[in-house]
């Protein structure tokens, strides 16, 4: 549920970025929003569409790009990914011993404006 | 018009919580936040708590919950200064709350303050509040799944109070099993089995607690 207030800090970000660029409209803004992040994209993508109504966002898309989550291994050295949002163990090898590289981002990344 | 925008989402909330974390800092606070589902304990955990703290640490707690302030007369009753967020809505505190209530506690008199979090065992986990510690309460009786469920609260937590041991000959609990999958999720995580009614593991929980406070 804290989507809602995701959504909200989404909305003052980009409506002062807008408004930085002397622009008045924003027509589309692109996330990228990390498996591991703890965030539902349905739920912030719903959130988003009830707050932006008498914004100047009101009819701004919301495109999210899914990051999986990844990460490299201390024993085999492989990189690897995965659909899981978490990682007990390297899907490669096996090891315990690996590092978590991404997959916990919660950016925007950019925006069309007006 | 394309613009570049490449901001961490919750920068500002994240900006919030490190002015807190000044704050407590020059007031010689430690700070805890403590999590966990409806139910887990947290509040009487609190009080266990604030009972065996007596007379070694001078503590203050803010409540959070949705609505009502039950929780805050309990710890008011338990005789450390208090102040409730009722959150409205909100399934989570974050720093801009936590920043607002603090001129209503004594925090020169106290040196640990506890922080009550929303019951909820996924939003409380994704906003800092400016806290040295997160900690969580999971009760034996809400089933062994959680860690596997619910990761990201026990990778951020340090320590983890496993509540109603007392309960597991009634249950088909699978405590070991919450054990290893909450240390594959968080090696470094501390693992307290406490009981509220029956008082057993209080003082480990209460001792570990305090140590952290010098650190
Ligand atoms: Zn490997």
């Amino acid at each position: 549920m804290h989507e809602v207030s995701i959504a909200l800090s989404i909305m003052d970000i980009i409506v002062k970025k807008c408004r930085e660029e002397s622009c008045n409209k924003i027509d589309s803004v692109r996330l990228k929003i990390g498996k591991a992040a703890g965030v539902m994209p349905d739920a912030l993508l719903f959130a988003f569409d009830n707050i932006k109504t008498d914004t100047i966002a009101k009819d701004a898309e919301m495109i999210i790009d899914i990051i999986p989550l990844g990460g490299t291994c201390n024993s085999c050295k492989r990189d690897f990914d995965t659909e899981e949002a978490y990682v007990l163990e390297c899907p490669k090898c096996g090891s315990a011993d690996f590092v978590i590289n991404k997959g916990n981002e919660m950016e925007i990344i950019d925006m069309e404006v007006s | 018009m394309k613009v570049k925008v490449v901001t961490r989402i919750l920068e500002a909330n994240e900006r919030l919580a490190e002015e807190n974390k000044k704050r407590f800092k020059e007031a010689g606070l430690f700070v805890i936040n403590l999590m966990g589902a409806p139910g887990a304990g947290k509040t009487t955990l609190l009080e266990k708590t604030i009972q065996k703290l007596k007379g070694k640490a001078k503590l203050g707690v803010i409540e959070g919950d949705i609505a009502g302030s039950d929780d805050a007369e309990r710890i008011n009753a338990a005789g450390v200064p208090v102040v409730q967020i009722n959150t409205g809505g909100a399934c989570h505190l974050d720093a801009n709350m936590i920043s607002g209530v603090l001129g209503e506690l004594p925090l020169k008199d106290m040196n640990m303050l506890i922080i009550e979090n929303v019951g909820n065992l996924v939003c409380p986990a994704e906003f800092k509040v400016g806290e040295n510690i997160k900690a969580m309460v999971l009760s034996i009786t809400e089933g062994h799944d959680k860690p596997l469920k619910y990761p990201l609260m026990f990778q951020e937590s340090k320590a983890l109070v496993l509540n109603k041991i007392d309960l597991v000959p009634y249950t088909n609990v699978d405590i070991e099993k919450i054990k290893k999958d909450a240390l594959s999720l968080n090696p470094e995580i501390k693992i307290f089995e406490v009981s509220c009614s029956t008082g057993e593991g209080i003082d480990l929980w209460a001792e570990w607690l305090n140590g952290q406070r010098s650190k």
